[in-house]
Formats: C-alpha cells, structure tokens, sequence
C-alpha cells in the first residue's frame, strides 16, 4: 500500500501557491492533481478518488468549508486538511463541525503541510469516519464530550481551563502520533507565541494533574523527549 | 437711617387690615393679551433650549468629526508605517530572487536562498504579529487567577533561552514579604506575550555589560512589574509614541522586530485593566523603565 503513489487532491484559487505546492508534493513522492475551486474539487473527489484533499477555505464559487460540508453530507469520508487564514477558536470549531482532519494556518512552511499530509494519512482508516468528525471521544476511563467542551475521568468531571480542554482535545484526536509542540501552538492557540514551548507545557501540566498522570510513568500522556507529546492510548469516536 | 422704611413697613402692614388698597396704577389685561403673553414666554423659554440643544449638538458633532479626524490620521499613519514595514523585506526578497537565478555557484546560490529566507522570516514576523493585534479586540480572554512571579520566571527564563542572550544576567526580584504575592486576573498566556516582549526589549537595547533586571512589588491593590535595563535609553521625543503601532523610534531603526511589541504590551495590559508607562534617561544614569500596573484580583 506504502509503495502505490498515494493521490492528493490540492484545491486552492492562488496559482502561485498550487504552482509551487504541487511540484513540491510531487517531489515527496505524491501523485498531485490541482483544482481552483471548491465545485471543481467535488468533481474531482468522484472521478479520481483522491486519497487525501487539501482544501484552501476562501475559494471562489463554493469555498471550501461548504465544499467539505458536501463531502461529508454525501458519506465522503477522505481525509482532508483545511487551509485557514483564521486562527480563532471559533474557526477551528467550525472545522471540525465540517469533519476536517487537520488543518494548518496560512502562511505555512510547505515542510509544514507534508509532514501533516503524511500524519493524517497514516492514521487515516479508508472509508471510515475519522476521529477528528466525531464529537465523543473515549479513552478508556477518559471522555471528552467536545460539543459540551467536557471531560470526565471516570465518571467524574474534570476542572480544566478551555485551553487545557483544547490540548485534550487536539491530542485525543490525533491519538499514537508525536505531536510537537509548536504542532499545538499552531492548533490550539493558533498564535506564534514567543515563549510557546513554554506555555504548552503549562497547560500540559494542568491537564495531567488533572488526569492524575505521572509524567514519570504516564498512562495518558507521553513526552517525547526534544519531540513533544503522544497519547498513548486508543481513542474511539461515537456521533 | 432704615426708619423711613420700617415706618413704612410698619404702616402698610398696618393699613392693610384698615383700608381698601387705592388704585395708583391700574393694568387691564384681557384673555387674549394673556394667551399671547404666555405663548411668547413659552416661545423664549422653548428657543433657549433649542438654541442650547443647538450648541451641545454642535460641539459634540465637533468633538465626533475630531476624533474621526484623528482615527483617519492615525489609520494613514499606519498604513504609511505598513507600507514601509514590508517594502524592505520585498526589496531583499526580490534581490535574492535575483541572485538565486543568476548565481554562478551553490555558494551564491546558498547565501542568496539564506537571504530569500530571512527576508520571508521578517515579513512572517510582522504578519504573525498583525494577526495578534486584530487577535485581541475579538479573542475571548481567560478569566483565571495568575501566578505573576511565576510567569515573571518563565518568561525570563524564555528569554535568556534565545542563543543571542543565553549568556546575559536578567536580575529577576519579586518581594517574598507578605507571602503568597497576589494574583492577577486574567489570561496567562497573553500576560505571558507581554512580560516576554518587555523583556527581551530590555535585551535587545542593552549590551553584555549592561544589565537588565526585573521587579514586580505589590500594595494590595496593584501588582506593579519594572522591566529595567541600563541601555542607551529613548529619546525624549519618541517617548510618548514608542506604544503606537509600527512606531519606530530613532534608536530602533534598523533593529529586529516587527515594530508591534509595545503595541501589543499597551493592548493587552489594557484588555487587563492595567496601564504602562515608560520612562528614560539618555544621560548618566541612562536607561529605560516600564512599569506596569495590574489590579490584584479580588477573592
């Protein structure tokens, strides 16, 4: 499967952006195919079955949050990374309304896009709905309910800052894989912060004395020394 | 002297039970004079108030088409800045284009494309700090108690991590008498953005033999951080502008940054009900201290 030429399906209206993306992804061993717009990107989808699509959200004709919310609507489960211009809370909430997998804000190093490009198709099931679209995540005795931004352990609720509920967030959706920190800046905080590393760890510290997990021996949360930080156990995905 | 008139006084009080009063001059005044009498006093009374109403309007229309006039000038002012923040990266940028295409060895093509990437780096920095500033009027604040001399510590501690100030002293003082020091309300991670740009500001502007020290005290209703160094000081000129956006001041032409730090410091210890101020010396004993006040958050 790892040998095939995995197809990516790259849907942005800026010329000098696919220009430079395409050649790029195709050099890191992709079969590239590229559309200007969110109608020509559902076309696409249904004649060439891409194996991933990245989406730009401001595009002409339908952008691509409405393109996305087509896709899904119809049963379309192929991974999909937004490109946003907005790092707000809100905007990220809507992405994951519309089941995006990922998503990385614009300006972005092209590095950037193709190690989340080959993250979200490794974890990626085909067919299958994804982790990111659904909105009750289970870890053993840990539940996240994301539409009523709620955590329990056990049964009982959990006391965690909204950005600490975000890193929870972000982590049990993208569970087994090393997610960097500057990766959670970019997510979750959606700023570039000067001391980043440092303020990802503080919430990181809230969330494991909130989960009770020893950073010595962890259950939930590993870190990846020089890394960043992995969910060690499976996440399941209801609604 | 005033017997005539309390004779008179005396007298007419007196009179009064006595006689008639005696017509001396006699008014006759009909319905319609009274009608017209009171519509002309109604008539005053209701021009006066137009008039004042008129005269409110007035400078309050005034005092609206100033601060439009300001709001427009400051606007142009930085768009003025913008333009010139991005014309120097986009010249280096395209230079290095330039080079890259026409260079005539991967030396030249190396340092050309390092070129390229730091012009790229510049123009990122001041979009990423744009966005911070638009960020602000709409993100939802945190609303939790803060530990200031513990982010005081993080934030220098992040500071100093910079190669370029791995090897500087920053004196960090925090009183520990009354202990615990109060909390701030509000949010972390921005207050964090704030005592990291004055921070590494101070470091920036100072060299190695320099120092740069920080203090937060409090008196129970304000927490109070200096950020001080014993740089070369600002301008007296640039003083009052150093917290505009894209403002450069004479000493910080030609210096790294995006030129929206303080602007940012400004907003955010605004958005916390606090205030900052500066002040500096170019003359023995030189330097530069900004204070920043925070009301202590209530239990």
């Amino acid at each position: 499967m790892s040998r095939q030429r995995m197809t990516l399906l790259l849907a942005d209206d800026d010329h000098t952006i696919v220009d430079s993306l395409a050649p790029f992804l195709e050099r890191a061993g992709f079969k590239v195919l590229v559309v200007s717009n969110g109608a020509a990107a559902l076309e696409k989808v249904q004649s060439h079955h891409p194996d991933l699509i990245v989406l730009d959200v401001l595009m002409p004709r339908m952008d691509g949050r409405e393109t996305l919310r087509r896709l899904r609507h119809a049963n379309v489960w192929t991974p999909t990374i937004l490109l946003t211009q907005v790092g707000e809370a809100s905007e990220r909430a809507l992405a994951l309304e519309e089941g995006a997998d990922d998503y990385l804000n614009k300006p972005f190093d092209p590095h950037e896009l193709l190690a989340r490009v080959r993250a979200v198709l490794r974890r990626a099931r085909p067919g299958e709905r994804s982790l990111s679209a659904a909105w009750l995540l289970t870890a053993d005795d840990l539940v996240l309910d994301r539409r009523a931004r709620r955590a329990s352990l056990k049964g009982n609720s959990l006391e965690l800052t909204p950005k600490a509920l975000a890193v929870l967030e972000y982590l049990m959706t993208h569970p087994d894989e090393v997610v960097s920190r500057e990766r959670l800046l970019n997510a979750v905080w959606g700023w570039e912060y000067p001391a980043g590393t440092r303020t990802v760890d503080t919430r990181m510290a809230e969330l494991r004395r909130a989960l009770d997990d020893d950073p010595a021996s962890p259950y939930y949360i590993e870190t990846i020394s020089g890394e960043g930080y992995r969910f060690i156990p499976s996440v399941h995905g209801e609604g | 002297m005033a017997l005539p008139l309390f004779s008179g006084a005396l007298v007419s009080i007196l009179a009064q039970g006595f006689f008639q009063p005696v017509p001396v001059l006699v008014f006759k005044i009909d319905v319609g004079m009274v009608a017209f009498i009171a519509g002309l006093i109604i008539t005053l009374f209701l021009l006066s108030f137009y008039a004042g109403g008129l005269l409110v309007e007035r400078r309050s229309q005034h005092m609206l088409e100033r601060s439009l006039k300001e709001a427009e000038s400051g606007r142009r002012r930085f768009l003025r800045r913008l333009d010139h923040e991005i014309k120097n990266p986009l010249t280096g940028l395209r230079a290095a284009l330039v080079n890259v295409q026409e260079a005539r060895g991967t030396d030249e093509r190396q340092r050309a494309s390092n070129n390229a990437s730091r012009a790229v780096d510049r123009l990122s920095r001041l979009l990423a700090d744009l966005r911070k500033l638009s960020d602000l009027e709409e993100r939802s604040l945190e609303n939790l108690p803060v530990n200031v001399p513990e982010l005081l510590q993080d934030m220098v501690d992040a500071a100093r991590s910079i190669p370029a100030y791995g090897d500087r002293e920053v004196n960090l003082l925090i009183s520990r008498v009354p202990s615990p020091f109060p909390t701030v309300r509000g949010d972390r991670d921005l207050l964090g953005v704030a005592m990291y740009n004055l921070v590494e500001n101070a470091l920036k502007f100072t060299s190695e033999n320099e120092s740069v020290e920080v203090r937060a005290l409090e008196d129970g209703r304000t927490i109070v951080v200096e950020v001080a160094d014993s740089g070369v000081g600002i301008p007296a000129e640039d003083l009052s502008n150093i917290f505009e956006e894209l403002y450069r001041g004479s000493n910080a032409r030609g210096v790294d940054g995006s030129g929206l730090g303080l602007a940012l410091v400004r907003r955010i210890v605004a958005l916390h009900g606090g205030e900052i101020d500066v002040r500096s010396r170019q003359e023995e004993p030189r330097g530069t201290v900004f204070t920043v006040r925070l009301p202590v958050s209530k239990l």
